[in-house]
């Protein structure tokens, strides 16, 4: 399949342009500068004179001759910001990758990319994944017909496409129409590998709406283990159940010894539900997560603790696909020392980015605000260092191991035995 | 040179004018006077006890709905609670020496400092006929077109905090249109610019109907449909709910 992607390349290196793809090429140009001068958190965004760049750039792009050359421009252009989250992705990534295709169907599994394959982390219960006997471990050889190997290697060699992107889209290869069915093919760690038809069911949790954005599924996810509360959500949305189902998982652990939030894969959603959920295990007033920096003004989020708060241990597991609120949650406490972070280097991706089509069909994304974490570090680009880094192997997800929650309930039973 | 000398003419005429113009601005407190006197005069304000009103709110660019229901009685008790789809319930409310607030999105809270004495400036039943008690000075700043009409802009200096407020008056009939201000919250704070039309008569007293508040970016729109003066307000609607009298007993 590597041909594939050596003639995806080919076709951007040496195609010429026409009349019509320059003019396209000029209109993006004019709609990524105009983004940035109307929408950047900053008058003159990176300090730039922005009508003087406009000048400088617009007429490199009148002599681009070839789409890299135009996307050249652009991405030069972006890089005299000096920010990360603004950057041009490639139309032929789209197309690829399939990154605008699935639907909403699931078969019920979440997959990482470790070591360069697309290993089952996850698989939701009662799902037909679970059904059909798929175990954490396995990796996905191909997902209706397409091997995955060559697709995690493009992407992952695009400098423009993070770890949160790369598994989204992977994650879109596995999904569909509710009511298709997933062909794929698994490799089991030592079993020959196992062909399986998946129905494609209505995602986990419940179907919630949050103004124009469409419906979401959410779920939310409480127990104990042993003496210790694992609480587990997809999504900060769904504002009102999962504050709530948050606020009753807190209160539920006044006797036990620690509370874990993992919030592996968890890709943001509304910011103030950080704040709120910090209300629940900070009993300081006056605290703050960080400070979000807009055009016109500047929001600190504060923390407003709750007329019960607990105090005992907190352990946050994050992964390369908690971005956002998840970062800010992560970040924020890990700053105020109120909790402990485990796993793996968080997306990088706090800010509220937004990623349009340009006329050429090349993808554009920008960033409307600017976070600065507690301690003064930019979650941006740089995401949430974990306290204690874990790697997640496929051998001991095969073995049935997590290993990222085992550390965290260690430091919460090394905290008791402490005490 | 002639188009020199031209422009010279004009700019100067210009000044000329614009130094006239100021020269003829009405004192603020005649603005705020006949603000009170074309909404009713301060006799039909003063008969006015306490008030019930409903509405919607709506963030049209982000999709969001919702309702809005504020009790409030003389002199400073409020209690405002909103119904937001997908936000859910937020309540808020004034009275006894204490602001506050409570919302599945951050839980309950008191108000205090600056965020405080501008609730209770905001919130002040029958506010327009209180502006002498609520601001310590008042300035006409000029004259600035809205929406095509001129008018007045009046800066307040508020009797307790320290962001002054502007509002904007119709010259022509004497309504206000406009009003700027610094939102002081426990976030930090925001420019908010609040502009308010549709004005109905309820019970003697013009009433706008229709407020658009934009701040930080976004913009939302609070319609009144109903505005009902001296109704029976059961007496335990302004006590604070048992969170925020949980945060006042454990701030004691």
């Amino acid at each position: 399949m590597r041909w594939l992607a050596g003639v995806c390349f080919g076709l951007s290196l040496y195609g010429q342009l026409t009349p019509e793809q320059k003019q396209l090429n000029t209109a993006s140009f004019e709609k990524v500068w105009t983004t940035i001068r109307d929408k950047h958190w900053e008058k003159n965004p990176g300090g730039l004179d922005w009508q003087a760049v406009h000048e400088e750039f617009r007429p490199r792009i009148d002599r681009a001759e070839t789409m890299d050359q135009a996307r050249g421009v652009m991405r030069d252009m972006l890089g005299r910001l000096g920010q990360t989250h603004f950057s041009i992705f490639p139309a032929a990534v789209y197309q690829y990758a399939g990154l605008e295709s699935g639907g909403e169907g699931s078969a019920g599994l979440d997959v990482r990319v470790i070591d360069a394959q697309a290993v089952v982390t996850r698989v939701d219960p009662g799902s037909p994944a679970e059904r059909a006997g798929v175990q954490p471990g396995w990796r996905v050889v191909s997902a209706g017909g397409k091997d995955l190997a060559p697709v995690i290697e493009k992407l992952s060699a695009d400098p423009a496409i993070h770890e949160l992107q790369l598994e989204r889209a992977v994650m879109a290869l596995l999904s569909g129409p509710v009511g298709g069915v997933l062909h794929a093919i698994f490799d089991r760690g030592g079993d020959r590998d196992l062909a399986l038809a998946l129905d494609l069911a209505p995602p986990r949790g419940q179907s919630a709406r949050f103004g124009n954005l469409p419906p979401m599924h959410v779920w939310f996810e409480s127990r104990r283990i042993g003496e210790v509360r694992y609480i587990a959500f997809n999504m900060f949305l769904d504002l009102v159940r999962v504050m709530a189902s948050f606020g009753d998982a807190v209160s539920g652990c006044k006797p036990c010894d620690g509370l874990i939030v993992d919030l592996r894969g968890n890709p943001g959603g509304i910011g103030g539900m950080a704040m709120g959920m910090a209300g629940w295990l900070v009993d300081k007033a006056d605290q703050r997560l960080g400070t979000m920096y807009l055009r016109d003004a500047t929001l600190n989020f504060v923390i407003n603790p709750r007329p019960e708060v607990f105090t005992g241990p907190v352990a946050i597991l994050v992964d390369g696909s908690s971005a956002s609120t998840s970062e800010i949650f992560a970040g924020g406490l890990q700053d105020l020392r109120r909790a402990r972070v485990f796993g793996a280097r968080t997306a990088a991706a706090a800010l509220p980015s937004i990623i349009e089509r340009l006329p050429n069909g090349d993808g554009f994304q920008y960033a409307a605000a600017d976070y600065v974490s507690e301690s003064g570090r930019r979650l941006e680009g740089a995401g949430v260092t974990p306290d204690v880094e874990v790697k997640l192997t496929r051998q001991a997800l095969l073995a049935g191991h997590d290993p990222v929650l085992d550390a965290a309930l260690e430091w919460i039973r090394s905290q008791k035995k402490w005490k | 040179m002639e188009m020199t000398r031209r422009s010279a003419l004009i700019g100067l005429l210009g000044c000329l004018a614009a130094r006239a113009a100021d020269d003829a601005l009405p004192k603020a407190e005649t603005i705020l006077d006949r603000y009170v006197e074309v909404t009713g005069g301060r006799t039909a304000y003063q008969k006015r006890k306490s008030e019930v009103a409903s509405g919607t709110l709506e963030f049209a660019a982000q999709g969001l709905r919702g309702t809005l229901t504020r009790y409030s009685a003389e002199p400073d008790k409020t209690y405002s609670a909103m119904e937001l789809d997908g936000v859910g319930r937020i309540e808020s409310g004034t009275g006894g020496g204490v602001a506050w607030e409570k919302s599945a999105l951050l839980g309950p809270r008191l108000k205090s400092g600056e965020e405080k004495s501008q609730a209770f400036r905001l919130d002040a039943f029958n506010a327009p006929i209180l502006w002498r008690k609520l601001y310590t000075k008042a300035e006409t700043a000029g004259v600035e077109p809205i929406g095509g009409e001129a008018c007045y802009k009046v800066v307040l200096t508020p009797a307790e905090g320290t962001h002054a407020t502007t509002m904007y008056f119709q010259k022509t009939s004497g309504l206000l249109v406009k009003t700027t201000l610094v939102a002081v919250n426990q976030m930090g704070e925001i420019p908010v610019e609040s502009s308010v039309s549709d004005y109905k008569g309820f019970e003697g007293v013009l009433i706008p109907t229709k407020l658009t508040e934009r701040a930080g970016g976004q913009e939302f729109t609070i319609t009144l449909q109903s505005i009902r003066s001296n109704v029976e307000i059961p007496a335990d609607r302004f006590e604070p709910p048992a969170e925020i009298q949980a945060l006042l007993n454990k701030a004691k």
